[in-house]
């Protein structure tokens, strides 16, 4: 009766683990399979839905940033709303990032065996290892780049995960097995309170969604169906967007009470 | 089977994981002894080896080498501790001062400032902020240690086979873990390990000798036969070839010994 959630630096292996976790305990699996109907939810488009889950946004790429939080703010909404069904393995959505203050999601990375994923990279690209090893590392970067850009919260910090496996020495069969003893645990077990925790994000991220399609700059918590967005605005346009926000999140399913707090944008006054 | 080192922050309940793990696997525990082991040894007051390995080197113990000679000891003592097998050690840098050594089991132990400061407070009397600054400050020196000896940083998950955040789980849990992984087969001992273990132990050994008169060189030992890797002008010292004799004449298990003056020192020498 838990969420795992798996990632790893190299995506075969985050997916291999996974699929193995959900096979032998008999769990849901939630991945980015769900994309197609996601942007068919929101009506976006689903390659640039893709491309937001990759990349930060981009001129060249014809990815506002605006565009961009969007997507996120779409894929996690849908994404959240899935993990409340729980008994769920969950991989390749970032979940890691924003499944916060959940104590029966358990967080796992899974590092790849350096030395052994080196020479595979070298092997495949025809390369030298120590290209190889700059390309993993440019790799990296790129991922600590977008996480911090999309959730501020870096990626390759390992200390946020209840437990980090290398497979230089173990087996993937042996972390596996190491995976499915961790989610019988008590503490990973879902409790009341642990699911109100999702249910509450899970509500602040649907209304994130609908907010982020026609304005930028919010924030949005949720507790027990009120909601509290915190935005900024010019104070002549302050009236207006207030109404917008609430007509917008009262909209959302489950949003019982709107309170907005709004913040004086004082560049966008002084220009 | 295999030697466990478990690495942890202050007050992040790895001494009492790696007292659990010991007992359920039926291993001997080892931590500050080793100080002791190194400073019978090696002749050298354990007040001096104790600030060595937990202290940053400040700038001057940086040209001196004197850090680098009492963390040599303290390696050599280690290691020959390490030529026997089930063995768990919780203490500074095990990940990196065992470096090579083969059924390594490197684990390292996270737990959330907030429960590091209630232990702290709980043990010592400190009041919040107190503990918390201790704390800050122990993180930063031993983070700092690794660095500058090593280029490491402690709390980079990578460079352990399994890390454990404590906070959300029980001692009794990070056991269960740590043993399981033990069990796993690449952390078997063979033949091959016992003897890789052995040599490691006979580099970090003659290395100790060397630390002090000459802090530039490295040392790799397969099968008893002893490379030694020499930078600058103490190729033709006579001086190094007296002490090469002593160490020959004194140090068991040595069948060949060799120098090799000019060539960079390869990266698994110790």
């Amino acid at each position: 009766m838990s969420i795992i959630i798996v990632s790893s630096d190299v995506r075969e292996i985050e997916e291999m683990i996974a699929q193995k976790v959900a096979d032998a305990m008999g769990y849901q699996r939630l991945d980015r399979g769900i994309l197609p109907g996601v942007a068919e939810k929101y009506q976006i488009d689903p390659g640039k839905l893709c491309e937001s889950l990759e990349n930060t946004p981009s001129l060249f790429k014809n990815l506002s940033s605006r565009q961009w939080r969007h997507y996120l703010s779409c894929m996690e909404a849908e994404t959240l709303d899935r993990l409340l069904a729980d008994n769920i393995v969950c991989w390749g959505l970032s979940a890691h990032l924003y499944v916060t203050g959940v104590s029966h999601a358990m967080k796992i990375r899974v590092l790849s065996a350096s030395s052994q994923g080196l020479m595979e990279i070298a092997e495949q690209k025809k390369i030298s290892l120590q290209k190889a090893e700059k390309l993993r590392a440019d790799a990296l970067a790129h991922r600590k780049k977008w996480s911090l850009a999309a959730w501020n919260t870096d990626e390759t910090d390992l200390s946020r995960f209840d437990l980090v496996i290398n497979l230089d020495q173990i087996d993937p069969g042996e972390a596996v097995n190491t995976i499915i003893s961790a989610a019988a645990y008590r503490k990973f077990q879902v409790m009341t309170y642990s699911q109100k925790c999702l249910s509450d994000l899970a509500l602040a991220a649907k209304v994130n969604a609908a907010l982020l399609k026609s304005m930028a700059d919010v924030k949005v918590q949720a507790r027990d169906g009120s909601v509290i967005v915190l935005t900024k605005s010019l104070s002549p346009r302050k009236r207006k967007k207030i109404a917008a926000i609430k007509e917008l999140a009262g909209n959302v399913e489950g949003v019982s009470y709107v309170e907005v707090h709004v913040k004086k944008n004082i560049l966008g006054e002084a220009a | 089977m295999a030697i466990i080192t478990i690495s942890r922050g202050s007050s992040s309940m790895g001494k009492a994981v790696a007292e659990k793990v010991a007992e359920r696997l039926n291993y001997a525990i080892i931590s500050r002894e080793v100080i002791l082991d190194a400073s019978h040894q090696f002749n050298i007051p354990e007040i001096k080896l104790e600030k060595a390995i937990h202290d940053a080197p400040g700038i001057l113990e940086r040209y001196r080498h004197s850090s680098h000679s009492y963390i040599a000891y303290f390696r050599a003592a280690l290691t020959g501790r390490m030529a026997e097998d089930n063995i768990v050690y919780h203490g500074l840098a095990g990940h990196l001062l065992l470096k090579g050594m083969p059924n390594l089991l490197k684990v390292r132990i996270n737990a959330d400032m907030e429960r590091r400061i209630q232990i702290v407070m709980a043990r010592d009397g400190l009041s919040a902020p107190e503990a918390h600054a201790r704390i800050l400050a122990d993180d930063k020196e031993r983070r700092k240690w690794t660095k500058n000896l090593y280029g490491e940083d402690p709390w980079d998950s990578s460079l352990y086979d399994l890390t454990i955040r404590i906070d959300r789980l029980s001692v009794d849990n990070a056991t269960d873990f740590i043993c399981q992984a033990a069990e796993a087969e690449g952390f078997r001992s063979t033949d091959k390990s016992r003897q890789k273990a052995k040599d490691l132990a006979l580099a970090c050994r003659i290395k100790a000798e060397l630390a002090d008169e000459f802090p530039n060189t490295g040392v790799t030992c397969e099968y008893g036969n002893v490379l030694i890797y020499i930078k600058g002008k103490e190729q033709a010292s006579g001086k190094l070839t007296k002490k090469l004799n002593a160490i020959r004449e004194s140090t068991s298990g040595i069948h060949h010994l060799e120098t090799h003056a000019g060539t960079a020192i390869p990266p698994d020498a110790v």
